[in-house]
């Protein structure tokens, strides 16, 4: 029964979700101190999982022939979960600051909570069923969070939100069909499903449902064009745009998009076919939208999101190399975007709730009054655009010797994409440190003389993850080999 | 020694030979000047303190370049050395200055990119990514893959060759080097251009070899660049009327001679090269000192207000005389020598129409420096016969900023006419890659 400490993870915050708007608190910092305790016990549950790792899989719940929803520790799904179960305490200590003005806060967080219980059913599913029915409650569970705003607009990209994500899964549902019926197994297993005499002749439709299923979980990713969502989505307050459309849920779709390439239609039945092809176009696309998008986008939110939008294609673009070295690059961009990328999201959020500006034109001269915050944009800053050492330049690093070390015409085309993008990167996102920083002489000091750094609560995750971000760097080679031996099961 | 990973395989890696040592000294000599003369053109500015906290990162950030014993660490040091040097262009915060920076840092950062897709490159294909005098590529796991090597070869050049102002990406030069503060212009302008083309050295003379590129369209490409930039850079100088700016271009055309001798790729080429290096950096910071002491001193910008100058500034514009003859190559100050060495190299070179098409354009260019660095002597010595005298009033500047105009420029002379030991020195770097 030692595995049974598998479901306690995903149970644990689901329980404690529920029961939250139960209770009355005496105070809001009491409160505050239990759903803290309840994420940092959570992540404890995580890692003793994950440090010692129970082998094979765990039955949890037969629903009716073999479809089975089972769980299992692996490579993969302890990377995903190791990240996810660092980032949320951080992300709940921010968002105690940030929703203090908030109507219903308490809901909020039982909403918050439950999520991460979801996200951890992701990471630890074992097979396609467990995974696909994760995935579609992670999209109502999000939905209460993306509206949290309550204004009309909010209302609409959470209509939006769930339209397109319903979607997806749909035609990802597709992809779980076909590896039901002609897989020799449910369950995930390195290097795919598909063999033997059951599809001689269906070779081609199966790609073609492949690359079904890729854009279906591709939703969630944001591939072009299916990306609208996510832009829509930055209405939300900050910590769910941070955490949720910068990692949990966007990295949901990666991650399923991982799995399934890898894990159920295998590398070597895709590779070198055009189902490969497509899915590296789709990709390339994306990487070059998002980041042309985003230098346009004025509004501030939005434009991390857009960035948001190129760099999961990069990951995505990783996995679609289908090789061994490919699946290390999209290991290492998606824990390094995941910091990266929620570090920006929260001082973008400092900012809002700070000065109530929302776009990148009015952060003149903010540098000074608000230091911890734009010293931290700033290292975020260079790391997403791949200024060496820090950690944006070894992802980059590792796609483009992955790309050329597969050696096609689009692996190449990629690495282009990829150094575009990333010049792309470079105006979209100094652009504010510049204003920020250096305001042009004529303009108004005495309008961002009262703005100062936000309180302690949101001050200490900045410092934490620049800490985390130059050491990521540092320790880059260990975490390599830690995704080497998972892709070298491959 | 503990070595600290950043990738996998490729360790931080200091190392230094005498290539990195020659440009350190430089580098480090030139800083200093330029630091003695900010103490008093900076005087007055508020922010002062940063001027010259960012002064000395880039510093730091380019003695790391010189000692980098991989490309890896080159890398880190050049981006860290983009970006430190940004805020000196962005220091004034006008609408200029700030357009600018933005320019010079995308400029920046589009070449460097464009140049890691040769890292890529080096990395699949190359033993190892250390400096190695001849190459690391691997002869046998390259084969059938030339081509994209001259490719991103060509990428590197044209991506570094941004930072050293050279066509097509030269165009940030012109705009963000006036806009910095006088000292930080002379740096940018004399030592930061240097630094792309030490990358390329790198890149060209230490990692791929030049057996593999000499006779290739990389090399004819590359040297058509340098002349067509050469000649170019003069000719926007000849026709700018604003000091800076002239002097800026200027920058553009001489760099490019460097950059001509390291595409050459023989043994008087890249002597030529290194010494022109050093001789232009000693003359281009002082005349950018010289341009910075005429506006904090009279306020002129323009080349036409300085009429008579040298009465009111004697010193100063005698400091810029001697180095622009220099500059000129009027033997027997040292640009004459470089540039004897860069004709003799590409005659030696033996490349169909370039090899002789290359000596005409250094002539052509050597005369058009003659005609926009001399006309400021002329008019600033003999103001001409309807000038009407004002009564004298002395405007030179304090001796913070005269010392290193005349160390700098007594340098600049002496070293081309006592020029054995910086010959061997340079004919010694160039026979070890050779």
């Amino acid at each position: 029964m030692n595995s049974f400490k598998i479901l306690l993870p995903i149970i644990f915050p689901l329980a404690a979700g529920m029961f939250i708007p139960v209770f009355k608190f005496k105070s809001r910092r009491n409160r505050n101190l239990l759903i803290e305790a309840v994420t940092i016990i959570n992540s404890v549950f995580v890692w003793m999982l994950l440090l010692n790792a129970p082998e094979g899989a765990l039955r949890a719940l037969n629903l009716a022939g073999n479809l089975e929803i089972t769980f299992h520790v692996d490579g993969l799904g302890s990377v995903f979960a190791g990240l996810i179960s660092i980032l949320w305490p951080l992300a709940t200590l921010y968002a105690f600051e940030y929703m203090k003005h908030h109507g219903k806060d308490t809901v909020f967080f039982a909403f918050y909570i439950m999520t991460y219980g979801i996200t951890m059913g992701i990471t630890l599913a074992a097979n396609l069923m467990t995974l696909y029915m994760f995935y579609e409650m992670l999209t109502i569970v999000t939905l209460p969070l993306v509206m949290a705003g309550m204004s009309r607009e909010a209302i609409m990209a959470g209509r939006k939100y769930i339209l397109y994500s319903m979607g997806g899964a749909a035609f990802a549902f597709i992809g779980f069909i076909f590896i039901f019926t002609y897989g020799t197994s449910m369950n995930f297993i390195p290097g795919g499903v598909l063999a033997g005499a059951s599809i001689e002749g269906k070779e081609n439709l199966l790609r073609a449902v492949y690359v079904l299923a890729v854009l279906g979980f591709g939703v969630k990713a944001a591939i072009f064009p299916f990306h609208g969502w996510l832009p829509s989505a930055s209405i939300a307050p900050t910590p769910v745009t941070a955490l949720l459309h910068a990692v949990a849920v966007v990295k949901a779709g990666a991650f399923a998009i991982i799995r399934i390439t890898y894990y159920s239609f295998g590398t070597d039945f895709l590779k070198g076919t055009f189902a490969q092809y497509i899915v590296m176009v789709f990709a390339m696309v994306t990487i070059i939208y998002g980041s042309a998008r985003a230098v346009k986008e004025p509004h501030f939110k939005r434009r991390l999101a857009y960035s948001t939008v190129s760099n999961l294609s990069y990951i995505v673009f990783g996995a679609s190399l289908m090789t061994p070295l490919g699946l290390t690059a999209a290991l290492s961009h998606m824990i390094y975007h995941a910091v990266i990328k929620i570090t920006l999201f929260f001082c973008a959020g400092a900012v809002l709730i700070r000065t109530h500006r929302e776009y990148v034109r009015e952060l003149d001269g903010l540098g000074k009054r608000m230091p911890v915050t734009f010293a931290t944009f700033t290292v975020g800053a260079l790391a997403l655009i791949g200024i060496p050492p820090l950690p944006g330049f070894i992802s980059k690093w590792n796609l483009c010797t992955a790309a050329l070390a597969q050696g096609t015409i689009h692996a190449y085309v990629g690495i282009g994409v990829l150094l575009v993008s990333a010049l792309l990167t470079a105006v979209y996102m100094l652009s504010p440190v510049i204003r920020a920083y250096f305001p042009p002489v004529d303009f108004d000091k005495k309008s961002v003389m009262d703005f100062k750094d936000p309180g302690k609560c949101m001050c200490l995750p900045f410092v934490i993850f620049v800490i985390a971000m130059i050491g990521l760097s540092f320790c880059a080679p260990q975490l390599m080999s830690v995704f080497d031996s998972i892709a070298s099961l491959m | 020694m503990m070595n600290i990973y950043v990738l996998k395989d490729i360790p931080i890696l200091i190392k230094t030979d005498g290539l990195g040592i020659l440009f350190l000294i430089l580098t480090v000599f030139t800083w200093v000047m330029n630091l003695i003369f900010s103490i008093e053109y900076m005087k007055h500015d508020k922010k002062r303190a940063r001027y010259y906290v960012f002064f000395t990162l880039t510093l730091l950030s380019m003695v790391g370049i010189c000692i980098s014993g991989n490309l890896i660490t080159m890398y880190i040091f050049y981006e860290f050395m983009s970006l430190m040097s940004l805020p000196l262009v962005l220091h004034e915060q006008s609408k200029e200055a700030i357009r600018a920076g933005l320019k010079y840092i995308l400029y920046s950062l589009a070449g460097a990119f464009m140049g890691l897709t040769g890292f890529f490159f080096v990395y699949q294909y190359g033993n190892s990514l250390n400096f190695t005098p001849g190459g690391v590529i691997d002869r046998a796991a390259l084969a059938g893959h030339e081509g994209g090597l001259y490719l991103v070869t060509m990428l590197v050049i044209i991506g570094f060759g941004s930072k050293a102002g050279m066509f097509p990406l030269h165009g940030w030069l012109p705009t963000a080097h006036p806009v910095a503060p006088s000292p930080a212009s002379a740096f940018l302008s004399g030592n930061i251009t240097k630094m792309g083309l030490f990358v390329i050295v790198r890149y060209v003379y230490y990692l791929v070899g030049p057996e593999l590129l000499r006779g290739t369209w990389v090399q004819y490409t590359f040297i058509s660049l340098t002349l067509l930039t050469v000649v170019m850079g003069s000719m926007m100088a000849y026709k700018e009327n604003q000091i800076k700016k002239r002097l800026a271009y200027s920058t553009v055309s001489q760099v490019s001679y460097a950059l001509l001798g390291i595409a050459l790729m023989t043994d008087f080429g890249l002597t030529g090269a290194i010494l022109h290096v050093v001789f232009h950096s000693l003359v281009k910071n002082t005349l950018f000192e010289v341009a910075g002491a005429i506006i904090h001193k009279t306020g002129f910008k323009n080349v036409k207000d300085l009429k008579d100058i040298a009465r009111k500034m004697p010193i100063t514009m005698w400091c810029y005389t001697l180095v622009s003859l220099t500059l000129v190559g009027v033997p027997p100050t040292s640009a004459f020598l470089s540039k004897w060495y860069l004709a003799k190299g590409a005659l030696d070179a033996k490349i169909p129409v370039l090899s002789y098409l290359a000596p005409i354009c250094l002539i052509i260019s050597a005369l058009l420096t003659a005609g926009y660095l001399l006309s400021i002597t002329l008019k600033a010595f003999f103001p001409g016969d309807e000038y009407d005298y004002p009564c004298l009033e002395k405007k030179e500047p304090g001796l913070f900023m005269l010392i290193p105009m005349i160390i700098m420029t007594v340098f600049a002379v002496g070293l081309g006419i006592w020029a054995g030991p910086m010959i061997n020195l340079a004919g010694q770097i160039a026979g070890g890659v050779l």
